[in-house]
């Protein structure tokens, strides 16, 4: 394994059963201050892959690092490392924004006074200022996945692991989701992020891993990719339908 | 579409299926047995009360403190689901069909139970009462003002406002209480009429404000805090996945748990903390509370007081025995890094705390029996106190399934 690297997966195999494994033996790597994005057809292990990440299922075969641990060596610190944006927004119904953002920054550790500053200017960017004390129930869609991008980015870990984030924002949501990842990466932290909106990806990922059926089919920057599948002068969409047309 | 026979598809399925297979556990548990226990001290205690009726006991205030809230209380079981705004909206004027067991069901049940109180309380009502109601004529009343009450919440659930909603509901509380109170304590033929006009004035109220042909929502969100009471109730006995309460913003509490130790081994607490001050469980230990508390005021002078304090300090126990099962399912315990084992120890705590605390402010009632009584009231309090802490012992030992996730 390679000293300076977040998150390092190696010969990944792995499912809800044993017989039909969803990943075959995948491996990549996330260095710090990458964007990589995680980009595949539905069902194509995008987010099995996540949830081996995250430890929610365990691998058949292979190994996953993350900043040099495996979950079983040392599970609070494997968790410390990272947050995770769910596609769809996971709240507890009975409490607040603000709380949402506590319990976070109480579990991973983070100091009062940078929780507080950090919980001021996320609800700020997102827009979400009088919303603060608002019950998750009352919340609209859009505005629920905020607060689970909110969460994340208050815990302040090395890799963010987020997966279609842009389901149900607003366009500026976008934006100011967009522009505080770039903000991150460029403070050295590391994303592994997931979606189908592909035109909007390309511009902002340092390195693409294409999944197709369980399989890494690609991956690599831009240029590489677009040499992958043959195509020169495209779009990180069109390289996609080339790469996994005639697959199946 | 047979939407009487899908309701009664989904009734057979939420018992059938969600609770039935709890009910064995249910027995088995001790917490049944002691229950069964209490009903037959219960029992004991007030074949004695019948037979030796105290001078002067108040038993019109008794019988308004017991049948106003019994008539008054009503609700109805739809089983409707999230997805039936989309599947069933086309057949909203046709829902009748679906409502019509619902409403049914919803009153029968409870004016069994209002029948069963009745009979409970009528020895002791017709031997303390001076001029005491005639026994069929009491009940029909009573049955008659159920079914207004029902006819009345029904009318509620459909209204455009939530507002007037909330205002209609306040109405309802308080044309049972005086409509109760005209019978207990005026003569029948003039608190007849007195009820009556009450009636038909309530009656004609009820057409005035807009309403819903269906009003889904609402009637998804009761239907959600029906079931959840249900499987919250089996939750007292034995782990029931799944189950979701119905929450209360409850503003006035926004404080509690934000004193809690800033550091992740204590961050469950925190989300714990939140998650009960507003909950049911939170409501039904204030509301147990305030009673026993009263009930310990008032039976302060004998041994009575003592039993009844122990008794609400171990039903105190049962209910908050709930929060050791709170999250079991959370998805982002999984993920964030708490520390393993600090759920268990932050919910065993937790209950205990609040157990503690709620055993000293029921026992305060019994020191106003003065220094003659002093050591037995320190007695039951330090047998209050013995119970919390037995309660802490049996959590402790207990095995729940997200140990397994947990440690």
């Amino acid at each position: 394994m390679n000293g300076n690297t977040v998150l390092d997966i190696q010969g990944l195999s792995g499912g809800y059963s044993l017989n039909r494994p969803v990943l075959h033996d995948i491996s990549f790597q996330v260095k710090p201050g990458e964007m990589v994005g995680l980009i595949g057809l539905n069902g194509a292990g995008k987010s099995t892959t996540m949830k081996h990440i995250l430890g929610l299922m365990n691998p058949q075969k292979g190994e996953i690092r993350v900043q040099g641990k495996k979950r079983e060596e040392d599970s609070e610190t494997y968790h410390s490392s990272l947050a995770f944006v769910p596609e769809s927004p996971l709240l507890y119904e009975e409490m607040t924004v603000r709380e949402h953002l506590e319990f976070t920054a109480r579990a991973y550790n983070v100091a009062r006074g940078d929780y507080e500053e950090r919980a001021d200017r996320l609800a700020r960017i997102f827009r979400m200022q009088d919303k603060m004390d608002s019950l998750s129930t009352h919340l609209s869609k859009g505005m629920r996945q905020k607060v689970m991008i909110m969460c994340a980015f208050v815990a302040r870990p090395s890799l963010y692991i987020i997966d279609e984030p842009f389901l149900g924002l607003d366009p500026l949501g976008i934006r100011s989701l967009l522009d505080f990842m770039v903000e991150l990466k460029e403070g050295g932290s590391s994303i592994l992020l997931s979606s189908h909106i592909l035109s909007t990806i390309e511009n902002y990922c340092d390195r693409f891993i294409v999944l197709h059926q369980g399989n890494v089919i690609a991956q690599g920057s831009l240029q590489s990719i677009a040499a992958q599948a043959g195509t020169t002068g495209a779009g990180l969409e069109d390289m996609f339908y080339t790469l996994v047309q005639g697959r199946d | 579409m047979d939407l009487t026979k899908l309701r009664l598809e989904r009734r057979g399925r939420f018992w059938g299926k969600e609770v039935m297979p709890y009910l064995g556990y249910v027995i088995q548990s001790g917490v049944a047995v002691l229950l069964l226990f209490l009903l037959i001290a219960f029992s004991a205690w007030y074949t004695s009360l019948v037979q030796h009726i105290p001078e002067g006991l108040p038993i019109r205030w008794i019988m308004l403190i017991l049948f106003v809230p019994l008539t008054v209380n009503s609700s109805f079981r739809t089983y409707l689901q999230p997805a039936d705004t989309v599947f069933l909206l086309p057949q909203e004027s046709k829902m009748s069909q679906y409502f019509n067991a619902s409403w049914i069901s919803g009153v029968i049940y409870k004016l069994l139970g209002i029948a069963l109180v009745f009979l409970i309380s009528w020895p002791l009502y017709v031997r303390s009462d001076t001029h005491p109601k005639a026994f069929w004529f009491f009940l029909i009343v009573l049955v008659a003002l159920k079914l207004l009450a029902s006819y009345g919440c029904w009318k509620e659930l459909r209204m455009v406002s939530r507002r007037t909603s909330m205002a209609y509901r306040l109405l309802r509380y308080v044309i049972l209480a005086l409509s109760i109170a005209a019978w207990l304590w005026q003569p029948a033929g003039r608190s007849m009429i007195f009820i009556l006009l009450l009636a038909v004035t309530y009656f004609v109220a009820l057409r005035i404000p807009a309403k819903h042909l269906v009003a889904w929502e609402r009637l998804i969100a009761q239907e959600k805090t029906h079931s959840g009471r249900v499987l919250m109730m089996l939750g007292w006995f034995v782990n029931v996945p799944g189950r979701q309460q119905r929450i209360y913003s409850r503003k006035w509490l926004s404080w509690a748990g934000n004193r809690i130790p800033w550091k992740p081994e204590a961050a469950y607490r925190y989300l714990l903390m939140k998650s009960f001050v507003r909950s049911d469980i939170f409501g039904i230990v204030l509301r147990a509370g305030i009673l026993g508390a009263l009930l310990v005021w008032w039976t302060r002078s004998g041994m009575l007081g003592s039993g009844i304090y122990l008794f609400f300090v171990f039903l105190a126990g049962v209910q908050l025995s709930s929060l050791l099962r709170y999250h079991s399912e959370s998805f982002w315990l999984h993920v964030y890094p708490i520390p393993p084992g600090s759920r268990r120890t932050n919910a065993i705590g937790l209950a205990f705390q609040i157990q503690l605390l709620l055993a000293v402010l029921i026992w305060l009632p019994l020191l106003g029996t003065g220094a003659g009584r002093l050591g037995t009231a320190f007695m039951t309090l330090a047998a209050g106190v013995i119970l919390c802490l037995l309660f802490r012992f049996f959590a402790g030992r207990k095995k729940t399934a997200d140990d397994d996730d947990d440690e």
